[in-house]
C-alpha cells in the first residue's frame, strides 16, 4: 500500500548552519500508529515540521500519496488541510484568548461556514473532554488542559494525518492514558497518527510502527515488535530495549514463562504471568 | 492591573450577559454624563453606575477601588492643577471661583469612568474583541489586540518563572544582584519575545493561516432580551440627564 506521507533522503540545515536532518528517509503507512523514537536533538521535531510543510527540505523530497509534494501556496494549503501538527509547548501554539475561539481558528481557515465550524469545535472539545471549558480564558487553564486544547484545535480540522510532538511530555499518568485512548479512537476512524517520543517503553506499547532517529537520520523503521527486539539499533539511538521485553526474556530464561511472543506492556506481562501460574497450579 | 481587571471580569455575575447589552448601557451612561449639567445629577449618574457594577455585576468593592484608584489619582491631580495655579504676576494662588466648574468636570469624569469600569469589570476582553469584530473594527487592529492580549499573559508567566528561577539562585540577595538579575532577565525576555513570535507564526501556518486571524464568536442566547433591557436602562439614564439639562 502507498504510504500517505514519505520523506526521501531529506537534508535540512538550520539557519545557523548546523545540520537538522541528514539523508533522512521514512514512510508512513496509512491508518497506523507511528512513533518517532529518539533522544533529544535527534531531529524528531524537524521531521514533523517537514511532514506539515513548515520546513522545506534542502535536499531530498517530501511525497504525499506517493507523488512529489508541490510547495506552492495551494499545495501547502492542501497539505495542512490533511496533515495536522500539535506542537510540544502549548503556549507556543495557542494564541487566542478563549478556548473555543482558538479551536475555531483552523476550521475557519479551511473556509467552512460558521455552523459547520461550531459543530466541529464542539465535537473536538468533546473528544478531548473540554466541552465545559469552551468559554474559559486559555491562560486560566492548566498545562494538561492547554495541551488538550491544542489537540482539539487540530482535530477540529479533521486531518487524515495527525502529528504530535512529544504529546505525553508534562502529562500525568491518567491524562496519558486518556490521550492514548483518544489516539486509538482516531486510528480506529482511519486517521494516521504520528507522535515523537523519547520513551521506548511507551513507543513499544503504543505504536504499530517505530521509526528510530539518531543525529538527524532515520536509522531504522519497522513494526514495533521486530524493531524493539533490535538492541543494536536502539543502542545506536541512545535507547535501551523496552523493560517489558527485558523482563519477559528474564522470566523465560528462568523457566517461569514459556517461550513465545512478548507482551507489549507490563500489564500484559502480568496477565501472562498470572495465567501461567494458574495453569501450573491447576496441574 | 490587567490581571485584576481580567479576574474580576471572569468572576462577574454579568459575565455571560451579551457584551452588546453591557456596551449599550455603558455608552448610554457616558452619553448621559455628557448631557447632564447639574452637580447632583452628575453625582447621581456616577452613583447609579457604581452601584450597578457593585450590586448588579457583583464586582468586589476592593477590586473596584483598586482599579479605580489610578484614574482617580489622575483626576484628583488634574482638578488640583485647575484650582491651584500661578496668577498673572506669577504668584501661586487658589482659584476658588473655578470650583463649581471643576466640580462639574470632576463629577462628569467620575460618571464616565464608572460607565467604563462597569463594562470592563464585567466583560472579559475576548468578549469585547468579539463585539468590536461585529462592529467592523479593522481586522488588523483586532489581530494586534488579540496577540497583545495573549502575549501579555504568556510573557508575564515567562517573567514570573524567570524571577523565581533567579531568586532560587540568590539573584535578588541585595540591590546590586537585583539590578543585575532584572537586567539579565529583561535581555532574555527580548529573545523570548522574538522566539515566541516566530513560534506563533509557525503554529498559525500549521493550521492553515491565510493572513487573517479568524475566530468563532460566542453565542449569547438571551442577547435580544438583555439588549432590550440595557436599552431601557440606558434610555432612563439619558432621560434623567436630558431632564436635568432642560
Amino acid at each position: 500500500m502507498n504510504p500517505v506521507l514519505e520523506l526521501r533522503a531529506v537534508d535540512h540545515a538550520y539557519p545557523d548552519g548546523s545540520p537538522g536532518l541528514r539523508d533522512c528517509s521514512l514512510a508512513l503507512g496509512r491508518g497506523r500508529r507511528h512513533a518517532l523514537l529518539g533522544a533529544n536533538g535527534a531531529g524528531k521535531t524537524t521531521v514533523l515540521q517537514h511532514l506539515n510543510g513548515l520546513l522545506r527540505p534542502g535536499g531530498g523530497a517530501l511525497r504525499l500519496d506517493g507523488r512529489p509534494f508541490d510547495y506552492g501556496r495551494a499545495g501547502l494549503a492542501a497539505l495542512r488541510r490533511r496533515v495536522g501538527l500539535v506542537f510540544q509547548n502549548p503556549d507556543r501554539q495557542l494564541f487566542s484568548a478563549q478556548v473555543e475561539e482558538d479551536v475555531s481558528f483552523g476550521p475557519l481557515n479551511l473556509g467552512l461556514d460558521a455552523a459547520t465550524v461550531r459543530a466541529r469545535v464542539a465535537a473536538a472539545l468533546d473528544a478531548v473532554g473540554l466541552r465545559e471549558q469552551a468559554g474559559r480564558a486559555v491562560h486560566h487553564l492548566s498545562f494538561g488542559q492547554k495541551k488538550r486544547v491544542c489537540i482539539a484545535g487540530v482535530l477540529a480540522m479533521e486531518p487524515d494525518v495527525l502529528l504530535l510532538d512529544e504529546p505525553m511530555a508534562g502529562l500525568d499518568a491518567p491524562m496519558q492514558l486518556e490521550l492514548a485512548a483518544l489516539l486509538d479512537r482516531l486510528v480506529a476512524r482511519g486517521v494516521t497518527v504520528v507522535l515523537s517520543t523519547h520513551d521506548v517503553d511507551f513507543a513499544y506499547r503504543w505504536a504499530d510502527d517505530i521509526h528510530v532517529m539518531a543525529a538527524g537520520r532515520c536509522i531504522a523503521s519497522g513494526p514495533a515488535p521486530q524493531l524493539a527486539a533490535r538492541a543494536d539499533v536502539l543502542g545506536a539511538a541512545g535507547q535501551r530495549p523496552p523493560q517489558v521485553l527485558q523482563l519477559h526474556a528474564a522470566l523465560v530464561a528462568r523457566g517461569v514463562l514459556p517461550d513465545g511472543a512478548a507482551p507489549r506492556s507490563i500489564d500484559g506481562l502480568l496477565d501472562l504471568l498470572n495465567h501461567s501460574l494458574e495453569t501450573t497450579h491447576e496441574r | 492591573m490587567a490581571v485584576l481587571i481580567e479576574t474580576a471580569a471572569y468572576a462577574s455575575r454579568w459575565r455571560s450577559v451579551a457584551p452588546a447589552a453591557k456596551a449599550l448601557f455603558a455608552l448610554a451612561g457616558m452619553g448621559a454624563a455628557w448631557i447632564a449639567h447639574g452637580h447632583a445629577m452628575l453625582a447621581l449618574l456616577a452613583l447609579v453606575q457604581v452601584l450597578a457594577a457593585l450590586l448588579g455585576a457583583r464586582v468586589p468593592p476592593r477590586t473596584y477601588l483598586a482599579v479605580a484608584l489610578a484614574p482617580l489619582g489622575f483626576l484628583g491631580l488634574s482638578c488640583l492643577t485647575m484650582l491651584v495655579g500661578p496668577d498673572m504676576q506669577g504668584a501661586w494662588r487658589w482659584n476658588g471661583a473655578l470650583l463649581p466648574g471643576v466640580a462639574r468636570t470632576a463629577l462628569r469624569s467620575l460618571a464616565v469612568l464608572a460607565a467604563l469600569l462597569g463594562l470592563v469589570l464585567s466583560t472579559p476582553l475576548p468578549d469585547l474583541l468579539a463585539l468590536l469584530r461585529r462592529l467592523r473594527v479593522p481586522e488588523l487592529l483586532l489581530d494586534l489586540m488579540v496577540l497583545c492580549y495573549r502575549m501579555l499573559f504568556v510573557l508575564r508567566q515567562a517573567w514570573d518563572e524567570g524571577v523565581s528561577a533567579q531568586a532560587a539562585r540568590l539573584g535578588y540577595g541585595g540591590w546590586r544582584q537585583a539590578w543585575r538579575s532584572t537586567g539579565l532577565l529583561a535581555g532574555q525576555m527580548a529573545v523570548q519575545v522574538w522566539q515566541r513570535a516566530s513560534a506563533l507564526q509557525m503554529a498559525a501556518d500549521a493550521r492553515g493561516y491565510q493572513g487573517t486571524l479568524r475566530f468563532l464568536a460566542a453565542i449569547h442566547p438571551q442577547a435580544a432580551r438583555q439588549t432590550a433591557l440595557a436599552a431601557l436602562a440606558g434610555a432612563l439614564l439619558l432621560a434623567l440627564a436630558l431632564g436635568d439639562r432642560l
